[in-house]
């Protein structure tokens, strides 16, 4: 189940386990925070109260458009809505959008939900949306532009109709409208505020609540949207405080003292401990998310396939995931994560073998091993996962070194190509399209796919993947395509981490959708 | 004293261009910057391109810096990369938690620190002036990062008598303000007291063993009036440097500090900027900092003629 009670104790999580999760999360009712199964009757929500919420960081942005950090998200998801929306089996399910249709392959129609009014009053309506896409394909600081690149033109049909008209098939694009990309702004907002709009949301959005304040680097604060269209459910909650708490041990003791009800992320070095304190409720939330190393296929030594091929056997993915994630993740063997319908649990990861990786070493031409450079984060975490590498390598004869950067550096590193191999830490899109498309898709210019790996088949895959609308097809067509990364190895993946939540007692009704966002429109406080 | 502040301030344009000039190259030499922070996941180049060139990151240092420098002198430190907030309405938010953390810090620290030099000086090589090294070693070896974890444990999660982490103003509710300072001050002020301990304690055995001092005794006054009017005094001009030079660094550098209790200070506000390349928000802050620690140097200069006469006619 998705979902823990209170007070379960700290047990490792075995793969199969969380893969049982996620077959629960894909397959069956999933389990609400709070309504206990045993429990015939749940207590009736109710309204009022502030949800105190820690993150890690501090948001960075209010514009959906211009956002590129993962924890603005968090709060867009509260005060924003998007066309369409994700259910807790990421399925597509009507948004702001009631409903759509597709007449061909490039063209997708959206019917828009009448009634639904901005925060600053303004109607919600076929133009509104209009101007959304238009900004965020023409905006000059717009991070949505990749995500909608696939879209020629946006045509106003009738006032609450639109018809997005395709440069190409693209099969993932309804996934992408879950998120930034398909989140509507009041165009007023933006047309009035201007820049003003990164840091004072009040009024852009049409979700169940409010932007009210935010004071940089200490809480952002956002209140019930009385006029709220959707009458079912919440928002019961009169506020949500918002507050930035970077340190990981000082988040969770302000849960244990009381001062927050809600933290976004337990790391897993905590998660034992807080799984056994009686006043903390753990949900593990099965993530979208693969934590991985690209290979620079473009230069020696990893323009060799033998070389990466003799990386990839030489380590042993089940150590590292119970050494350093401490069992909070499972092991990775490709783009696509556990909670994907798309993911693929017949083919394993790739399993160590030492023989092989010698072969292979003899076949690359370094018959005696050879060195290289690992880049990689400084933080915790990603310097213990590189020494535990490091030493799996090293007995293969293969001689790593590691070069800490900050997460400006990585990216300049990355996206010039200078580096031998490089962590990347993805943390994933709804549809199996956003973890490959752009990693292994050949490109000109700057893309996520830092490796340089250009390969046709690779290529023809990825865009038969756009192509076909059957689940059941593409589902297999990214079997294929994991299969052919497998022997390719432009990346190597080591875990699909489990991203999990903690939450005072008193919190009710949270539903978590795996990929992360905490919605808090239905969630009330005892 | 007008003239020793005129030369200091003339003093001070050098030493600005120089910090200014130092941090802008070092910046821009470190890789990575503003967009591809900004950008992570966008993939189109040419948009990467424009925004650069819209936001002059395409031109030589040295012309960045010229224009950046032209826009200072017009009294306009620029916008944030990231955010597009002008700089200055970012510093001057986050300076007075910086201040008010840094004043109380140091108020705390006076306050264990004069007694224990004063005790382990007065009692010297006895288990009074022991207790008090140890104590001041005590204080410089202890990490910040550790102390703030162990002060949060004990006052926050088990005792619960002072928030964990987070920041009220004084100004809008004092004692929510005051409560939510008090354990980061403590965190500051320990390792304080520990270098103003030690730095009085010395000059106080220094001043002890002058002729005046003995002067002083002979002539019949009470040990209590020497040590008030002769040796204080005269001990206070080290610890006015260190506490002058500690300013500075409280208010900038409490970096540590203000990340554990999640104070939005002076010192996170650059660290962040520095991670997210945030030139002109970096240029800004680490101007306003160097001017600041000129400041707080010109202020201990000016102090020092008032405690010692005798510097003041030079």
């Amino acid at each position: 189940m998705a979902a823990m009670e209170p007070g379960r104790n700290a047990q490792s999580v075995s793969r199969r386990a969380f893969l049982g999760w996620c077959a629960a999360a894909s397959g069956a009712p999933a389990a609400v925070l709070g309504a206990r199964r045993a429990e015939a009757q749940a207590p009736a929500p109710k309204k009022g109260g502030t949800l105190r919420v820690g993150f890690y960081i501090e948001a960075a942005t209010m514009d959906p458009h211009l956002s590129g950090s993962k924890i603005d998200r968090q709060v867009y998801h509260n005060i924003y809505e998007p066309l369409v929306t994700l259910d807790v089996r990421l399925g597509i399910k009507p948004g702001l959008a009631e409903s759509w249709t597709q007449p061909d392959v490039r063209t997708l129609v959206f019917k828009l939900r009448r009634g639904v009014k901005f925060h600053d009053g303004t109607d919600f309506n076929a133009e509104a949306a209009k101007f959304n896409f238009n900004r965020m394909k023409t905006e000059p600081k717009s991070v949505r532009k990749g995500e909608v690149a696939s879209i020629d033109s946006v045509d106003v049909v009738d006032p609450y109709t639109i018809k997005i008209n395709l440069k190409r098939p693209d099969a993932a694009l309804l996934a992408t409208l879950t998120d930034r990309a398909g989140m509507m702004v009041s165009p007023k907002v933006i047309q009035e505020r201007g820049s003003e709009l990164e840091r004072n949301a009040k009024g852009a959005g049409t979700g169940p609540f409010e932007f009210v304040e935010w004071v940089k680097d200490d809480h952002l604060v956002i209140k019930r949207n009385e006029a709220y269209w959707n009458k079912q459910g919440g928002p019961y909650l009169d506020r949500i405080r918002y507050r930035p708490i970077p340190d990981d041990t000082v988040k969770l003791q302000s849960l244990q003292a009381g001062e927050i009800d809600v933290m976004d992320y337990v790391a897993p070095r905590d998660v034992a401990a807080v799984k056994a304190d009686r006043n903390i409720v753990v949900v593990d939330v099965p993530s979208l998310a693969a934590f991985s190393y690209q290979l620079n296929t473009t230069r020696p030594p990893f323009n060799a396939k033998a070389l990466r091929q003799a990386v990839a056997y030489s380590l042993d993915l089940d150590q590292i995931v119970k050494g350093v994630w401490l069992n909070v993740g499972v092991p990775a063997n490709g783009p696509v994560p556990p909670s994907s319908w798309a993911y693929d649990r017949t083919i394993p990861p790739i399993k160590r073998d030492l023989a092989r990786a010698k072969a292979k070493l003899a076949e690359g031409g370094q018959p005696n091993g050879f060195g290289f450079t690992m880049t990689t984060a400084n933080i915790p975490i990603n310097i213990q996962e590189a020494e535990v590498i490091q030493a799996q390598l090293g007995e293969a004869g293969i001689a790593m070194k590691i070069k800490l950067v900050d997460a400006a550096t990585q990216l300049a590193n990355g996206n010039s190509r200078n580096f031998d191999m490089i962590s990347y830490q993805w943390s994933g899109r709804p549809d199996p399209d956003g973890n490959s498309y752009q990693f292994f898709k050949t490109t000109p210019g700057t893309s996520l796919n830092w490796s340089g790996i250009s390969n046709p088949q690779i290529d023809a895959l990825l865009d038969r993947t756009r192509e076909t609308f059957n689940a059941a097809e593409r589902k297999k067509l990214f079997s294929d395509l994991t299969r052919i990364l497998q022997d390719e190895l432009p990346m190597i993946y080591i875990v699909h981490p489990i991203e999990p939540k903690a939450f005072a007692p008193r919190v009710q009704g949270y539903e978590p959708i795996p990929d992360g966002m905490m919605r808090f429109k239905d969630v009330w406080l005892k | 004293m007008g003239r020793l502040v005129l030369h200091r301030l003339g003093a001070t344009i050098p030493v600005l261009l120089l910090v200014t000039a130092g941090v802008f190259s070092l910046l821009h030499l470190t890789p990575g910057d503003p967009i591809d922070v900004m950008m992570a996941e966008s993939v189109d180049a040419t948009v990467k391109a424009n925004l650069r060139r819209e936001l002059g990151l395409d031109r030589p240092i040295a012309v960045q810096y010229v224009a950046w420098m032209g826009r200072v002198l017009r009294g306009d430190l620029g916008r944030s990369v990231r955010n597009g907030e002008p700089v200055i309405e970012n510093v001057g938010r986050r300076i007075r938690p910086s201040l008010q953390l840094a004043l109380l810090a140091m108020a705390i620290s006076l306050l264990i620190a004069a007694p224990v030099a004063l005790a382990s000086a007065v009692r010297r090589n006895t288990s009074i002036d022991r207790a008090g090294t140890t104590f001041a070693l005590f204080g410089i070896c202890m990490p910040n990062f550790l102390l703030a974890l162990l002060l949060i444990f004990f006052f926050g999660v088990t005792l619960r008598w002072l928030p964990v982490s987070g920041y009220t103003d004084p100004a809008e509710d004092l004692i929510a303000g005051v409560r939510s300072l008090v354990l980061p001050a403590v965190t500051l002020g320990l390792a304080l007291a520990a270098v103003i301990t030690r730095t009085l304690r010395s000059s106080l055995l220094e001043a002890l063993t002058e002729d005046y001092v003995r002067t002083a005794r002979a002539k019949g006054l009470s040990e209590w009036a020497v040590i008030r009017a002769h040796v204080l005094r005269n001990a206070l001009i080290p610890v006015v440097t260190v506490l002058g030079l500690q300013l500075g660094t409280l208010i900038g550098g409490a970096v540590i500090t203000e990340y554990v209790f999640g104070l939005p200070g002076v010192g996170r506000l650059v660290v962040d900027a520095v991670f997210a390349r945030d030139y002109p928000l970096v240029q800004g802050v680490v101007l306003l900092i160097a001017a600041g620690f000129i400041a707080s140097n010109l202020l201990v200069d000016l102090l020092y003629g008032w405690i010692d006469p005798r510097i003041r006619i030079r």
